[in-house]
């Protein structure tokens, strides 16, 4: 390990009503690789963020190769030699892979643009990191592993200095993985400083030198990576009080009637021979980290998605959910994670979203009885203490929270038993969110029976009575509410790999 | 290691894999089309048919070049064929108005041609504008300026047709055919017009593909964001896509008045259908991002030979208009189907 | 109490609208000064006239442009109802009652057709409507044998009637029969579930089919009902114009579309106005008859309409933008 090439001291910064950042410190050397770990939301995206110019900081300074820096947006941060490789890929697909290394600064060759010349270098540039991926080749036609590896060697090309992978290795496959990592421990040696945000465990212990964990914004401490275990880092990441008594027991009686089973559910890569049973009054918490599938899961038995395979047994009888209306005529609703897109209409009234998946029933011959929608809205308003003026108000005018009860009423007004609620706290404060929890309890004290995912292990715990986690897709683990502990769950969901 | 897939991604790419499988599905049905008029009509055989054929082709590929690129973009260009003749009109006029039959002056052509060409990129350049920087659905607003060139055209001849000067074979009618005299018998016609066209094909299968022009317009319609990211001045190359669309309906212009006696007011609607029929049969994607002017170039002649053959076989020409708009139709859909299988 | 009372009614009817009822006023003030012998009935009933069929094409594009789609196929499906019903009535002798429903027909089978390849295909609108546009051009010349059809004068005495629909003794039936369509547009639009749903998904398709909505129903059903009410609108134009010729037609696509986005329809879907398409449409059929008696002939018209169709559509992106 050698000197520190990037510095951030004390970086803070709010989105209205979230402190994202609290004086957060963080610092790489040239050759380490330095893992950023965290439970989703605790701040490590929006640091690296900060760090190239997508977000700007309220205080603090960044110190990079010993000037102080402030990239304005990634490309100044690409110039000067700091690189992100995202998640969510940044190529055109149908360019080649040479084409789109060297997009925005082609080689010309008279009028033209030297291809031959972008293929040589990308050659080269695959040689030094040692994979083998034809410069000429589409690339959609890659994997996405391969396309990963583009962007490296897109990173190099700009003489970087600091490359920032955000969660590489989560759709590669294990000898992709094997790949990338041989690639990184090269860029080590070469003197490169390196930023590796994950969430599985074991990559951690056998790529990084270093761990920083965050926790809710904050920096929690660094450790070296050969010296701790993995149950440190985990305590480190969980070691959040919480100040909602877990719930110390299920409040649903072992014999108490199935009223969904899902058997062998199969769904692209996200989804894997999933099987579960939900039973009626229940609170199943559905845990695991950002892109364990969950949503997916959701989505397939909601007939959102395409399914390829697996049952789905409403109170006992099969059903064939292909389309989100047979799932709403068999009584199940979802609420989804994103509102916005998915959830309301947020040109409509409010009594015009509640009212969406139930508008039969609020029909005076062929017309719509205004009047019944808006004594029935105004009822859920109540009873779900929505902050509005009207039932007219348009929904775009609301908060998140008031916002989420909107959708909540959308499936209560249509009488849904079975509710899968996807993040349902996300992006709401923190007296909102206590509405949201009683309100659930409520629901399921009145019979009806909630699939609840959720990121926050407090949330889980505090809300769930039966916890199931997931991990790449697959079901790791079904844990009793009265034996569940936040490391139980953690270890679950990050997954174990041999490299 | 898995090394097994990679092998693939390695080997060498095979001549169908470089040329591009739509475009030699594409040339086989022009040949199958032309065969089977053939075998139907003894007259569609006739060399004056071909030359009929290429003498209509012209402006539809010189459409279809330009057009590719606004449809690479994502969007599209619905006003060159409206365009194309109020570009004509404008520059037959002066011609017209300028030329004196006993004093014939050669450059008088230049002149016009320059005008129809100018006409044409300030088309072009207004609905770069207005999709680039006001963010208009392109549809919507070359839908606008479709009906505007019309009206403009119409207004420029003062509501009347326009013949440019010259005969055929000469002056600048014989960029596009010559006569070859024959002593004692009627001269033969060497369509020389489709060795421009060729000549233009190429060109701009090089712009497309060899120039920043054409890479960016491709990047803009694969993914825009990720071309923005790259530091890609998006508005500007956005912009230059529907410029050169309309230059190229400046220049179809040119070749429509140099095989049209004359050109009338009020026509036009129609002949974008065909160019923009004739890129997407030659495998230009309708939601963007990819295609070729090779393919734009080989659809077209799908279009041209249906138009000229449907006659021989006695179909009324009507015909055509229906067939092509079926065959659009098809050829998204083919595209739409293509997408879904290869959705992993 | 009574500035409250006001002002709600202000929002109800929308201040847009009340600004453009205005421009058409004052527009019609304008010509009358300017041009001698603007003013009197003649002239009225060639506005009305204009504004009849092109009233019928503004709604049925209404819909589909709530839908966040587009249809300009409507012209020349328009024409293409006119010349097969009217073909079917003068050569083969089709009753009249009976042509009229063919015309109509014939805009239906247009809108499932248009319908179902967007809605059911993801097809984009604008090639649909592209391709439409010259089927429909093209089935009517060969239908008619590229013959223009005149449909009987109102003297005619078994077929005459159908001018009734327009005129009876100088009175205005047609405006009655297009506010009376228009009222249960306005109705279908905003008091049903078809209304409901065709708005809702223009503004946010996925959110309203995780509702458990059968989006593409609903869709489809945006184009039958502009298809259908092209083909009413054919029976209004050959009305009050007798004579249709095959080829033509595309050029009230976009005074159409110009009525629908001055009244206050998104482009981006969404939101819609049936009242204030009708105020657009008189504006456009105002402006037709103001230009031809300024002794200026219909080519300005496909140029102020291009513009206004532009700029009504950038203002509305430019408020969108505002309110993000």
């Amino acid at each position: 390990m050698g000197e520190i090439i990037l510095e951030m001291k004390q970086i803070d910064k709010s989105f209205p009503g979230v402190h994202a950042l609290d004086h957060v410190d963080f610092a790489v050397r040239k050759g380490e690789v330095h893992a950023l770990m965290g439970e989703n939301g605790a701040g490590k995206s929006t640091l690296m963020k900060v760090l190239t110019g997508i977000y700007s900081k309220d205080s603090g300074s960044i110190v990079y190769e010993g000037r102080e820096v402030a990239f304005h947006n990634p490309r100044e941060a690409q110039e000067a030699g700091v690189v992100i490789v995202h998640q969510e890929l940044n190529m055109v697909g149908h360019l080649t892979v040479a084409q789109n290394i060297f997009i925005g600064r082609e080689f010309k060759k008279g009028v033209g643009i030297d291809d031959k010349r972008m293929n040589e270098e990308a050659a080269k540039l695959f040689e030094r990191l040692r994979i083998h991926i034809d410069p000429t080749e589409t690339m959609s036609k890659l994997t996405v592993g391969k396309q990963q590896m583009c962007e490296i060697a897109k990173a190099i090309s700009h003489d970087a200095k600091v490359i920032v992978f955000d969660e590489p290795s989560a759709a590669l496959t294990e000898t992709e993985i094997e790949e990338l990592f041989k690639i990184i421990r090269d860029l080590r040696e070469q003197g490169l400083g390196i930023v590796y945000i994950s969430h599985r465990m074991d990559e951690i212990k056998v790529i990084t030198d270093r761990v920083t964990v965050m926790r809710d914004g904050c920096y929690v401490g660094t450790l070296i990576t050969e010296e701790c275990t993995k149950d440190d880092i985990i305590n480190m990441m969980v070691g959040r009080v919480i100040y909602e008594d877990p719930k110390a027991k299920s409040r649903v009686a072992p014999d108490a009637p199935v009223v969904l089973k899902v058997e062998h559910l199969n769904a692209g890569k996200m989804v894997q021979d999933v099987s579960f049973e939900l039973r009626k009054g229940e609170i199943l918490g559905f845990s695991g980290l950002m892109g364990a599938g969950r949503t997916e899961t959701a989505r397939a038995i909601f007939g959102a998605d395409e399914k390829e395979s697996g049952e789905v047994f409403v109170n006992g009888k099969k059903v064939d959910i292909r389309t989100p209306q047979d799932a709403v005529k068999c009584g199940i609703g979802y609420l989804s994670e994103d509102r916005k897109r998915f959830g309301i209409v947020v040109q409509k009234t409010i009594a015009e979203n509640s009212t969406m998946a139930s508008l039969k029933r609020f029909m005076k011959g062929p017309f719509i009885d205004k009047r019944q929608e808006r004594t029935a809205t105004q009822a859920y308003v109540d009873s779900l203490a929505t902050k509005t003026p009207s039932v007219d108000q348009l929904v775009v005018n609301l908060s998140g929270g008031n916002q989420q009860k909107v959708v909540i009423a959308k499936w209560l007004i249509r009488n849904c038993d079975i509710l899968i609620f996807d993040e349902p706290t996300r992006g709401i404060d923190v007296g909102a969110k206590n509405e949201i929890y009683k309100l659930m309890n409520r629901l399921v004290e009145e019979g009806k029976s909630i699939i609840m995912i959720s990121s926050e292990m407090t949330e889980i715990l505090r809300m769930s009575d039966r916890i199931l986690v997931m991990c790449e897709g697959k079901k790791t683990g079904e844990i009793a509410i009265e034996e569940a502990s936040q490391e139980a769950i953690m270890n679950m969901a990050t997954r174990e790999i041999q490299v | 290691m898995s090394q097994g897939n990679n092998t693939a991604v390695h080997g060498r790419k095979t001549l169908v894999q470089r040329i591009g499988g739509q475009k030699i599905i594409v040339f086989l049905v022009v040949v199958v089309l032309f065969a089977f008029f053939s075998m139907m009509s003894e007259n569609f055989r006739k060399t004056s048919t071909i030359i009929q054929i290429l003498d209509f082709s012209y402006y539809i590929t010189l459409m279809s070049i330009g057009v590719t690129f606004p449809l690479i973009t994502g969007g599209v260009d619905l006003s060159i064929g409206t365009g194309m003749i109020c570009y004509a009109l404008a520059g037959g006029y002066l011609f017209t108005k300028l030329n004196d039959p006993t004093n014939p002056n050669a450059m008088l052509a230049l002149v016009a041609a320059g005008v129809a060409l100018a006409f044409g990129i300030l088309i072009g350049l207004l609905n770069g504008v207005l999709v680039s920087r006001m963010d208009l659905p392109p549809f919507l607003a070359t839908l606008c300026t479709c009906m505007m060139t019309r009206g403009l055209g119409s207004l420029v001849a003062n509501n009347s047709g326009v013949t440019w000067p010259g005969m055929q074979g000469e002056g600048f009618r014989g960029i596009f055919r010559i006569l070859i005299p024959h002593e004692g018998g009627r001269p033969t016609i060497f369509p020389l017009g489709i060795v421009w066209i060729l000549l233009l094909v190429i060109l701009m299968e090089f712009v497309l593909k060899k120039t920043k022009v054409g890479r960016y317009t491709i990047a803009i319609g694969s993914n825009k964001e990720a071309a923005i990211l790259s530091g890609i001045n998006v508005k500007f190359y956005h912009m230059m896509a529907y410029v050169i669309s309309g230059f190229f309906a400046g220049l179809a212009a040119v070749a429509y008045s140099a095989i049209i006696p004359t050109v009338q007011p009020g026509t036009g609607a129609g002949f974008e259908l065909e160019a923009i029929g004739g890129a997407i049969i030659g495998g230009v994607s309708a939601t963007g991002g990819s295609g070729s002017i090779i393919g734009s170039f080989l659809g077209v002649f799908v279009i041209c030979l249906l138009k000229t053959g449907l006659p021989f076989i006695g179909l009324q020409a009507n015909w055509q208009q229906i067939i092509t708009g079926l065959v659009l139709i098809g050829a998204v859909m083919v595209d739409i189907v293509k997408a879904r299988y290869k959705k992993p | 109490m009574q500035g409250m009372k006001q002002n709600s009614l202000v929002k109800k009817i929308g201040i847009n609208r009340i600004v453009l009822c205005g421009v058409l006023l004052l527009m019609y003030a304008l010509f009358c000064t300017f041009i001698k012998g603007f003013f009197g009935t003649a002239r009225i009933m060639n506005i009305l006239n204009y504004a009849y069929f092109l009233g019928f094409l503004s709604l049925g594009v209404t819909f589909v442009i709530a839908t966040g789609g587009i249809d300009f196929s409507i012209g020349p499906v328009m024409f293409c109802a006119a010349l097969i019903s009217g073909y079917c009535l003068t050569v083969h002798g089709v009753p009249m009652a009976l042509s009229l429903f063919i015309s109509i027909l014939v805009g239906f089978l247009f809108g499932v057709f248009n319908g179902y390849l967007v809605a059911f295909w993801n097809v984009p609108p604008f090639i649909v409507s592209m391709a439409s546009m010259n089927i429909a051009k093209g089935l009517a010349s060969v239908f008619t044998k590229t013959q223009s059809v005149s449909w009987p004068q109102a003297a005619d005495e078994v077929n005459g009637w159908f001018r009734g629909l327009v005129k009876v003794n100088g009175f205005p039936t047609g405006l009655v029969i297009l506010l009376a369509v228009a009222v249960v547009c306005a109705i279908v639009l905003n008091k049903t579930h078809a209304g409901r749903y065709i708005l809702s998904l223009g503004s946010n398709k996925e959110a309203v089919r995780l509702s458990g909505v059968n989006v593409k129903k609903w869709e489809m059903l945006a184009y039958i009902l502009c298809g259908t009410l092209a083909g009413i609108a054919a029976i209004f134009f050959v009305a009050a114009y007798t004579t249709v010729q095959p080829g033509y037609g595309d050029s009230y696509n976009n005074e159409a579309i110009a009525g629908c986005v001055m009244g206050g329809t998104s482009m981006a879907g969404g939101t819609a106005s049936i009242g204030g398409a009708m105020i657009g449409v008189f504006i456009i059929a105002l402006l037709q008859e103001g230009i031809l008696a300024l002794g200026f002939n219909k080519n300005y018209q496909l140029i102020i309409t291009g513009l206004i169709v532009i700029v009504a559509v950038y203002v509305d992106i430019v408020m969108r933008r505002r309110k993000n």
